[in-house]
């Protein structure tokens, strides 16, 4: 009985044609742009959690402690709420740091007469200090140390690159949803004009008996079939365009965002995309399920 | 077999009320052939396609092989339809189908298992005698040869009950001969048989139990 539910699915959808092509394209446009949002925006929160795990605090100390209150310092600053780790970089360190930051330019700090750059903790936030909220209420519990001069950094701009991760999700959702909408209509048509030249077949099934689910399964099986295929497209395309521009775009993103590498979309999403344009054509399918006899 | 009971049908066009049939009551046992004749507009199709349940009676009990065809649930429709074979004026072939693919198609869609299906689809065609033209469209068949594809599909699954509307209707004598030889085989194989026919040479023909239907009511039943 599935081998004839298949074979009726199969030739309904040829006798759809035209309309049944359309409705597969517009189900590959609709997933292509919801996979390559999803694309982008996967990677967007790949940036933004790594630059989450980078996050430092810098407290400016006032002196630079004996190094036998060091260690009590590091313990008291350990303690602090939304502290995940500290280390302490010393005036002798910071002057390093600078050194090799300068590179061959390094010989203008020899002719410092003194090392001006003061010691300092560098505080790595905990999860919750990560966030804005959390990384303000951090910067003020640090700012109350005794020993802090100045409290510097912020996870500012770490979020405003996550406001752009989640606008480029939603765009993509819209768009999405839009031409999904507009797929799952011509499914409906494509479906209604099988309906319209498969109801001889239908009046036939009703007239011998046939069970309802047999003569409406193949209506709704093309349906799935449609957006399979459109779904199978669209991750073609996908692939295609991935393979084609992320090499070309690995170097800016790496300059900018840090990342190595563009990551493809994951087994998971992928078989998310297959399932929702299945889901799309059976809603079409369904749709378009015409009135039963009295 | 068959039973109504002050069975009446109205159909509404708008806000005029047109009846179809008028307490009309009758019985047709197992096995009979029954002949429903009257002129066109007399209620004939109206009276088969209650007994098909393709129509509700607007009054009266309608009662086929054992069910109230009136109470039926859709399940049950579809259960009554399995044991009743129909056959129309026009063949109504799938014309995108061969008459093997036509009369396998009836199996096909109730399930039947794929290596049964043959030798019953040969059996039928056999029957009708139409065996040697199974590969061809229903295009490339004569009216005679349609109609006799399409009592094929009707009986392949053996009915209990073989209702044909104006089965000649569009065939020449001699076809028309033909297709009763059909019709009187498969009645005598135990399928009660109710045909409906307007044309008056065809009942002298049949010699067969009349029913007259004239303006929605029975005026006569007799042989």
């Amino acid at each position: 009985m599935l081998g004839f539910l298949i074979g009726e699915a199969l030739r309904d959808l040829r006798r759809a044609g035209r309309v049944a092509v359309s409705a597969i394209v517009l189900i590959t446009l609709s997933l292509a742009a919801l996979g390559g949002f999803w694309l982008l925006s996967s990677n967007l929160k790949r940036a933004v959690t790594n630059w989450r795990e980078r996050v430092r605090i810098i407290v400016y100390l006032k002196r630079e402690p004996a190094p036998s209150e060091e260690g009590a310092l590091l313990e008291r600053v350990q303690r602090v709420p939304g502290v995940a780790g500290v280390a302490y970089i010393s005036k002798a360190d910071a002057l390093k740091s600078l050194k090799q930051v300068l590179g061959k330019d390094a010989s203008v700090v020899a002719q410092l007469p003194t090392n001006p750059l003061p010691a300092s903790l560098e505080v790595t936030p905990a999860a919750e200090g990560a966030t804005p909220e959390g990384a303000r209420a951090l910067l003020a519990r640090l700012q109350t140390l005794p020993e802090a001069d100045e409290v510097a950094g912020g996870v500012g701009w770490v979020e405003r690159l996550s406001q752009w991760q989640r606008l480029v999700t939603t765009i993509g959702l819209g768009v999405g949803a839009v031409l999904a909408v507009a797929a799952i209509l011509t499914v409906t048509t494509a479906t209604t004009i099988i309906l319209h030249a498969r109801r001889d077949e239908m009046e036939i099934m009703r007239l011998v008996g046939a069970p309802e689910a047999t003569i409406r399964l193949p209506l709704l099986l093309q349906g799935m079939l449609q957006g399979l295929l459109g779904a199978l497209l669209a991750l073609g395309a996908l692939v295609l365009a991935h393979e084609l521009v992320a090499p070309r775009l690995e170097p800016l993103v790496n300059i900018t965002l840090g990342l190595s590498h563009l990551r493809f979309l994951p087994p998971t999403s992928l078989a998310a995309l297959l399932i929702a344009g299945t889901v799309f054509g059976a809603l079409g399918g369904w749709l378009a399920r015409g009135s039963r006899e009295p | 077999m068959i039973e109504l009971h002050r069975v009446s049908k109205v159909f509404s066009v708008g806000p005029v009320k047109v009846p179809a049939l008028t307490d009309v009551s009758l019985r047709i046992g197992k096995g009979e052939f029954a002949v429903l004749t009257g002129a066109s507009g007399a209620g004939k199709t109206t009276l088969l396609r209650l007994l098909y349940r393709d129509d509700l009676p607007s009054e009266g009990e309608v009662e086929v092989l054992g069910y109230d065809v009136g109470a039926l649930r859709r399940s049950q429709v579809a259960a009554l339809r399995r044991s009743i074979g129909v056959v129309f004026q026009d063949a109504k072939l799938l014309p995108a189908r061969t008459v093997y693919e036509n009369v396998a198609f009836v199996l096909r869609v109730l399930g039947t298992p794929r290596r049964e299906i043959p030798p019953r689809v040969f059996d039928a065609l056999r029957t009708v005698g139409i065996s040697a033209r199974a590969q061809a469209y229903p295009a490339q068949l004569s009216q005679g040869e349609a109609q006799r594809a399409s009592l094929a599909r009707a009986i392949v699954r053996k009915p209990a009950l073989l209702l044909a509307d104006e089965p000649t209707g569009n065939l020449d004598d001699a076809m028309q001969a033909e297709i009763i030889d059909v019709i009187k085989a498969i009645q005598a194989v135990g399928t009660t048989v109710v045909l409906a026919t307007h044309q008056a040479r065809l009942v002298q023909m049949l010699r067969r139990r009349t029913i007259t239907l004239e303006g929605g009511c029975l005026v006569k039943d007799e042989g």
